[in-house]
């Protein structure tokens, strides 16, 4: 609850010290106000379930765990922006400001207790996204994606209000334990039929902003147009929040009604491991390709909501943890190395860019590598850790079927992982050396350190959740 | 016994038979001999020309935000009020209750009030103004001799 109330008092703050002359001040503050807010996170650690707001707001050791890596992956990402010192359009002391105000949305979409705080949350981090997708004004593929990106959410938005309505209608309450209560007792019955749509619309509004297919088709677009920071920052702490949401929403309200739903999220599951990894494939931009390699995590993700279990609910944690990790290094190496050449005014994001990258650059390459290894599910990182442990679990629950399409999906997903690594390590390009920040540095060999670190010992967290 | 709800669904379908069956008793009533004048859109007004859908003011813009922001914050006080002066509540917590709701609406006037500050001192709220043209004209009499002419000439 601590973060909630600091971040939003913080973001104040931040757009206010906008108006100071310095503008150096920005990061380092906005840093040190994340820093807080993860300290004001843990503050909470082993306290024991806790209601807030009325019982509308749950703190456990599981949202807490949740928050920690959304913070996390949020300081990684402002620390990478150095600042927006390089754009003279920008106008960094709004974007940091709008970044922490959707913090305080993901937040609550993790630890909501309420239907109507889920809601509040989801709106509160869209809002932010959108408009910070469409942030570069003199950019119009960003201001194509910002229009593409608010349509379709405030669509999506409409289905899951619509969803939240009908469950308010069959349950009588919009609270998780009540509806859960509910459901498990329920009669065959016009209430049950209006229950199952609401669920359903609701799980529709839930998927868009995940990005699972079929819902996906925003966002390749969004995030090739969105400047590369916010990318990340959606593709990170949006898909972190989004999964802890629908993991909460179905444990704590539907358990009663698995034999429903299981199905149709194991069939969302398939179909957008399919489309994503195929997806993939044919790509020729690496921003597009890792878009597309976003949708392909959130089937595997879908696949540990299909379990549904203790385990898979640590699954999930490690695996965002560990797909956050490896994500913020792959969007960290293609910012710097985009911005060496441009195409028609645009940085290059091809894959051609990274031809011949461990010649000049042997760290960036590296870093580079271990994030592909981890996001293609290679052992000795930590994505190979989360894939089994997704997998187990879903085994675990007897969902063989699915387990084996998803192990035939990643290796799919080694084929166009390995052609950056290919780029940068066998192709002749002309890339000089390229100046790192030493900070940038830093939170470069953080990510992939942990990565590796959590590869070799992957139970280091283990027992503490 | 009818609900709330049944109340309102009695006042649309009154509404809708009132509507229809004076629109049926002014068809038999009134006398009916159209021209072209009386037909056009604004009858005895001036005629409609081109098309509905030009660009607006951007300054409309800005009037409409403004509007949205203080109507929201109003929609929140209404309701806000007839809790803050229950009378059962403040009776049940010796005046407290006043105090807190009277806090809680400060703190969120408050952060209005500080993105209401924000946008002004950032000049979003500045009237869109266009730029004046100022004609140039380049004459190859020098300024000064029409002074001189005038001083000259113009006190006779």
């Amino acid at each position: 609850m601590y973060p909630i109330v600091l971040l939003s008092f913080f973001g104040i703050v931040t757009l206010f010290l906008g108006f100071s002359k310095s503008k150096n001040i920005l990061l380092p503050a906005t840093l040190l106000f994340l820093i807080i807010a993860l300290a004001g996170n843990f503050l909470e650690w082993n306290k024991g379930p806790l209601l807030y707001f009325y019982d509308m707001l749950r703190v456990d050791n599981v949202t807490l765990a949740f928050n920690g890596i959304i913070l996390l992956s949020a300081f990684m990402i402002f620390a990478i922006s150095g600042g927006f010192q390089d754009n003279p359009d920008s106008e960094p002391a709004e974007y940091f400001g709008l970044m922490l105000f959707s913090l305080v949305g993901a937040l609550m979409m993790v630890g909501f207790q309420h239907l109507i705080m889920l809601f509040i949350g989801v709106e509160i981090l869209s809002v932010a996204m959108y408009v910070l997708t469409g942030s570069n004004k003199r950019n119009l593929r960003s201001n194509e994606a910002a229009l593409k990106y608010f349509l379709m959410g405030a669509f999506a938005t409409g289905f899951m209000l619509f969803g939240i309505t009908l469950l308010y209608g069959a349950t009588g309450s919009f609270k998780l334990e009540q509806i859960q209560g509910f459901a498990s007792n329920m009669q065959v019955g016009s209430e049950s039929y209006i229950l199952y749509a609401g669920l359903l619309l609701l799980l529709i509004g839930m998927l868009f902003k995940v990005s699972a297919a079929p819902f996906h088709f925003w966002t390749p677009d969004v995030y090739e147009g969105a400047p590369t920071i916010f990318t990340t920052f959606m593709s990170t702490v949006v898909k972190t929040a989004g999964f802890a949401a629908l993991f909460r929403l179905l444990s704590g309200s539907f358990t009663g009604v698995y034999g429903f739903w299981w199905i149709v999220i194991a069939a969302i599951a398939v179909l957008t491991l399919l489309v994503g990894n195929i997806g993939a494939t044919s790509q020729n931009s690496f921003k597009r390709m890792l878009a597309y390699s976003g949708i392909s995590h959130a089937g595997y993700l879908l696949i540990a909501l299909t379990a549904l279990s203790k385990p898979s609910q640590n699954a999930i944690i490690f695996y965002s943890l560990a797909y956050s990790l490896s994500t913020i290094c792959a969007f960290g190496v293609l910012m710097l190395v985009s911005k060496e050449k441009t195409i028609g005014g645009q940085p290059n994001e091809y894959y051609d860019a990274f031809n011949g990258l461990a010649k000049q650059n042997p760290l960036l390459a590296f870093v580079l590598t271990v994030s592909m290894l981890s996001l293609a599910g290679i052992p000795l990182t930590a994505g190979f850790w989360g894939k089994f442990f997704i997998f187990t679990s879903a085994a675990e629950r007897g969902i063989i079927w699915i387990t084996v399409i998803a192990v035939l999906m990643s290796t799919v997903g080694i084929y166009y992982y390995f052609r950056v690594i290919i780029s940068s390590y066998l192709k002749e390009g002309d890339l000089v050396k390229i100046r790192v920040a030493p900070f940038y540095k830093v939170i470069l060999v953080l990510a992939t350190f942990l990565t590796i670190l959590f590869g070799l010992a992957p139970g280091i967290f283990e027992g503490l959740i | 016994m009818i609900s709330d709800f049944g109340y309102i669904l009695l006042f649309i379908i009154s509404g809708l038979v009132l509507l229809g069956v004076m629109l049926l008793v002014a068809k038999f009533l009134r006398p009916d001999n159209p021209n072209e004048e009386k037909l056009s859109t604004y009858e005895s007004g001036e005629d409609p020309m081109g098309n509905a859908q030009i660009q607006f003011n951007i300054r409309f813009y800005i009037v409409a935000l403004i509007f949205v922001l203080f109507e929201v914050e109003l929609l929140f006080l209404f309701p806000w009020a007839v809790v803050f002066g229950n009378e059962e509540l403040i009776a049940q917590t010796n005046g407290a209750w006043g105090w807190f709701a009277m806090a809680e609406m400060t703190v969120f006037i408050g952060i209005l009030i500080l993105g209401l500050a924000y946008a002004w001192a950032k000049g979003y709220l500045d009237w869109v103004r266009p730029k004046q043209q100022i004609p140039e004209i380049k004459s190859p009499v020098p300024a000064d001799m029409y002074k001189q002419v005038n001083d000259r000439y113009g006190s006779k």
